[in-house]
């Protein structure tokens, strides 16, 4: 027994010592590049289209297409809400024939087979949001080489896998949006901590990343205390949450919700604290799931782009490539309801600005 | 190689007879005393209010499903379905609750459910002779893909305020604390003393001895895992009625955690020994080492590590807490 | 040969289930879709090899995903961050793999943890491990002639498919030939007895262990040749896929019974349905629904066949 907590104290005492990072924990380590603090927009580098090219792709102009759309994952209203859009679009054409299919659990190993089963099946059109950039790669490119139009949405994969990525929101202006909006709740100073689903997370690693650095320029007195991983699991962000609001005490004023999991579970625990008021929920997330918090109060702006515009913009993207109107080069596109979008970093296709969300438009949406 | 077949010193002593039995409680307990002490030094906040509750309220559930779990196990069988058939009963009751249904419906039907599900898995198991985990390896994938077929994956929202059952407070205490200290404590209770229940130790124990002496193994099997999906409901509810969202995909390896905890708890893996008392303290233990490191600032990336050494670490030290005894 | 029966059923099953989707598709029964599946399918199969030897024995390894893991992060740790030669990377990958599988066989041989246990609790350690290493960074930019190992072909066939049928030679003889075979056999029949019939129970196990520690790792290096990065939570879940092929193989979860042969149908089988039900236009997740009854009813039925024969 004695041997036991002996051990336990050991392990402990050796790990914490290890802990203290200089930058915020669950970052990556890529180059961030953190917009003007008052907003200006940065001067655009135009790039040459740097997508690949499907190999002897055939004439596909106005015939009807078969697409697969193949998430993260399946069975989170996020994704949800991107495979509505696409069906949306889809049934506005007319002409694309679309199911959505993919692994139960964010793993890649799943979501490859996945892809590769359907690039034997024969479609014509591959939608996708990369688990992780690299790792997808492989397959993306041998959908290309068999003539198949690949478009991604949500999560990129690198870019000579793909022809276009319809880019929901720069990560730079996701990051900018969400400090801006903590800062202005908290009064601009005080304790904040990060709830993110796990450190491998590609955009979610992004974001903090970029926040880290936006927070140093703009907001120097916001006070990073601590990022937590709870996985996309209701319960466990619930108790990571609750575990940051009782160790910090009045040191915290605001968590960060990195994904439409963690954000309702930190607000639901702020709620169950009584902490309302006393420390803010920033943090993505969709409509539905943070109703009951936005209209108590308790949570002020949910930062999201409409996931189903982006669905839908993606569909419509993958219809213009197919159609071969949509091509390397091309500075804008049109994408149906959303009017023209434009195209930057070469091949991506930009959605526009975050989007928030507060009491006063929250009812608007449903997904 | 039980505490029961371990030859006993001449007239042991109160202290030595009760570490005999209760072993592996108190390792357990230990543990979590020494975390409660050397946290709490380290940062007072670790012992407020608060935290203890969301300590001892946050695993409730998994502590919950770990006692049908315990049962199972007990009895010589296994389950590696139960966090598919707690994600399937969790929509039942949101769905219902959704639907308009009275509030005691959307609690009561998916318990019985998970009773009737795990029923059928007994007898396919006791009756036609398969493998528990051969039958339940098959259940986790026919409910997983079944959920996500039947839902397409869609969260559960805007359930009314009186289904939260695992939000109230009664006397100033979260429900899910009652439920699992009164589910923990009757069912001790029952195991100790209730004939039927010491069947299962029997059956367990050597289900073959125990047919000799006119207990159906059979019929001992499908109670166990009547009496698991009984507890799998009960967890489901808590599960469901903690947050506003209702997830359709239940938390990533929860079949493992439950399984963690009961095996922890000193529920050996091979049937016939155990309590359902080490394994509450288990899914505490867990709650408490989640909650510790978070405290301790161990940077979250070695948390997994630093788990995987203290299940380690509990698991030897009782080893080398049977062996002494044996030795004797 | 009453052995031999489940695989017999397993082998009648696999054809009917052939049969069907290539009726079901034309796309499916084609030689590039065949030899795609056989590159898709190796790893699993590579661990489900050694699973079929731990489980004969009585056993169970549960960290086969987190040692998959461990070894991942480690070559692209050892290539990138310590510097060495990637050939060498790699057998240092690999050996951590097979010290990670001794010590779970140390842990259940010295100090009689219950295998299910023991591994369970190196579930979560190894997956620690290779989180608290990468710290969530990923390691790319192999050179081009290490994906031969997981993207290229040799005659016309994808090099890991090679890998695994050699293995799958050398696992059958092992287990079916050789005197090892029989000791794995005759400890997950009765351990004690074994002891008894002057069979080293211990070293036995240990091998075990260390082996499927060894086959995790490879596995694991084919991978990431395969998808060309390395990530920590490579190869989570891998253990119930693992040990559903296994069992769908006829390998009993009690010990003492099972062979390769099996196994390896057993892999097969869950390949060509999950390959060949999504050709037909099944989602995935039917997909599941559809293994889980093939599971539990190819046990059923083998179990009717023996009771049978026995009566």
């Amino acid at each position: 027994m004695w041997r036991t907590s002996l051990l336990a104290a050991a392990a402990v005492s050796l790990l914490s010592g290890s802990a203290l990072a200089a930058t915020w924990t669950g970052g990556d380590d890529l180059p961030t590049n953190p917009l003007a603090c008052d907003g200006a927009a940065a001067a655009a580098e135009a790039k040459p289209y740097d997508g690949g090219t499907p190999t002897n792709a055939p004439d596909r102009k106005g015939k009807e297409i078969t697409v697969v759309d193949v998430p993260k994952l399946i069975g989170i209203g996020y994704f949800n809400a991107t495979s509505k859009g696409i069906a949306d679009a889809a049934a506005e054409l007319g002409n694309v024939k679309v199911t959505t299919d993919g692994p139960t659990k964010a793993n890649i190993d799943e979501q490859i087979t996945f892809i590769d089963n359907y690039i034997t099946s024969g479609v014509d059109g591959i939608l996708f949001a990369a688990n992780d950039p690299v790792a997808i790669a492989p397959v993306l490119k041998k959908a290309l080489e068999r003539g198949i139009n690949v478009v991604g949405y949500d999560a990129n994969s690198t870019p000579d896998a793909r022809q276009w990525f319809v880019n929901q929101a720069e990560f730079n202006g996701i990051a900018k949006s969400l400090v801006d909006r903590m800062a202005a709740e908290i009064g601009g100073e005080g304790g904040i901590a990060i709830v993110t689903s796990t450190f491998t997370t590609p955009n979610q690693a992004r974001w903090i990343a970029e926040m880290a650095d936006y927070a140093e320029k703009c907001h120097p007195n916001l006070n990073w205390l601590e990022t937590v991983e709870a996985q996309e699991d209701n319960v466990l962000s619930f108790n990571q949450a609750t575990t940051l609001i009782n160790k910090y005490g009045d040191e915290l004023k605001g968590i960060f919700g990195m994904t439409s999991v963690a954000t309702p579970a930190s607000a639901e625990a702020v709620t169950q604290a009584g902490q309302c008021g006393n420390v803010a929920v920033v943090g993505l997330a969709t409509p539905n799931a943070m109703k009951p918090y936005v209209e108590s109060g308790c949570v002020e702006s949910v930062v999201l782009w409409n996931p189903v515009d982006l669905g839908y913009a993606a569909m419509q993207v993958l219809r213009k490539v197919a159609d071969g109107e949509l091509q390397p080069g091309a500075t804008s596109v049109e994408a149906g309801k959303l009017g023209e979008l434009q195209v930057i970093n070469g091949s991506e296709i930009l959605l526009g600005a975050p989007f928030v969300f507060t009491k006063d438009n929250v009812n608007d949406f449903d997904f | 190689m039980t505490a029961a077949e371990v030859a006993r010193p001449p007239r042991p002593s109160l202290v030595s007879r009760t570490l005999e039995a209760y072993g592996q409680e108190i390792v357990v307990f230990a543990a979590i005393a020494v975390l409660f002490v050397v946290v709490g030094s380290v940062n007072p906040r670790f012992l407020s209010d608060s935290n203890l509750i969301s300590i001892f309220s946050g695993n409730a559930y998994i502590a919950v499903a770990a006692i049908g779990m315990s049962l199972v196990i007990i009895t010589g069988h296994i389950d590696v379905s139960v966090g598919s058939l707690i994600g399937a009963l969790a929509t039942i009751a949101g769905t219902l609750a959704v639907s308009g249904y009275p509030v005691w419906v959307a609690w009561v039907v998916p318990v019985l459910v998970g009773m009737a599900v795990n029923a059928m898995v007994g007898a396919v198991i006791a009756y036609v002779k398969i493998p528990s985990i051969v039958v339940t390896l098959g259940m986790l994938s026919i409910l997983k893909g079944g959920l996500i077929s039947l839902t397409g994956g869609a969260w559960i929202t805007d359930m009314p305020p009186a289904f939260f059952i695992a939000q109230q407070r009664w006397f100033g205490i979260p429900s899910p604390i009652w439920f699992m200290v009164a589910l923990t404590a009757v069912v001790a209770l029952w195991m100790r003393h209730s004939p039927t229940a010491r069947m299962f130790y029997a059956v367990g124990g050597n289900a073959e001895a125990a047919r000799a002496t006119g207990i159906s193994p059979e019929r001992t099997t499908v109670i166990a895992f009547t009496l698991h999906g009984l507890f799998a409901g009960i967890a489901a509810l808590l599960f469901a009625t903690q947050l506003q969202v209702i997830q359709s995909t239940v938390p990533p390896n929860l079949e493992l955690t439950v399984i963690t905890a009961a095996v922890i708890g000193g529920v050996s893996i091979l049937g016939g020994t155990g309590t359902v008392v080490g394994s509450t303290l288990a899914a505490i233990l867990f709650a408490c080492i989640g909650s510790a490191l978070v405290f301790l600032n161990v940077s979250a990336y070695w948390l997994k590590a630093v788990i995987g050494l203290l299940i380690l670490a509990t698991v030897l030290a009782d080893m080398a807490r049977r062996r002494r005894y044996r030795r004797i | 040969m009453k052995v031999l029966r489940h695989e017999t059923v397993l082998a009648i099953l696999l054809a009917i289930a052939l049969a069907i989707l290539a009726a079901q598709s034309d796309r499916f029964f084609t030689v590039d879709n065949l030899l795609n599946q056989g590159r898709l399918m190796a790893e699993v199969g590579l661990v489900a090899l050694v699973m079929t030897f731990v489980i004969v024995s009585a056993g169970i390894d549960l960290s086969v995903g987190s040692i998959f893991g461990l070894v991942a992060i480690l070559l692209g740790v050892f290539w990138q961050n310590v510097g060495m030669p990637l050939p060498l990377a790699i057998v240092a990958a690999i050996v951590v793999g097979v010290v990670a599988g001794l010590a779970n066989g140390w842990v259940i041989t010295r100090f009689k943890v219950p295998p299910l246990v023991a591994t369970l609790a190196t579930l979560a350690l190894y997956r620690g491990l290779a989180e608290g290493i990468s710290q969530a960074r990923s390691v790319r930019g192999y050179p081009e002639w290490f994906f031969v190992l997981g993207q290229g072909e040799v005659l016309g066939v994808p090099t890991q498919l090679w890998v695994f049928a050699v293995f799958a030679v050398v696992a059958s003889v092992i287990l079916g030939l050789s005197p090892f075979g029989r000791a794995t056999y005759a400890i997950g029949s009765n351990a004690v007895a074994a002891r008894f019939s002057g069979i080293r129970v211990d070293r036995t196990i240990l091998a075990i262990y260390a082996a499927s520690g060894l086959m995790s790792a490879i596995a694991a290096v084919i991978f990431v040749s395969r998808v060309s990065t390395t990530r920590s939570d490579m190869g989570t879940g891998l253990e119930l896929d693992v040990i559903t092929a296994v069992v769908l193989g006829g390998t009993s979860i009690f010990g003492g019974r099972g062979t390769v042969i099996g196994t390896v149908l057993g892999v097969m089988l869950i390949q060509a349905l999950k390959n060949g039900l999504a050709l037909s236009g099944v989602k995935g997740d039917g997909t599941i629904v559809v293994i889980g009854f093939v599971l539990i009813a190819s046990i059923v039925f083998s179990n009717l066949f023996r009771r049978n024969s026995d009566g």
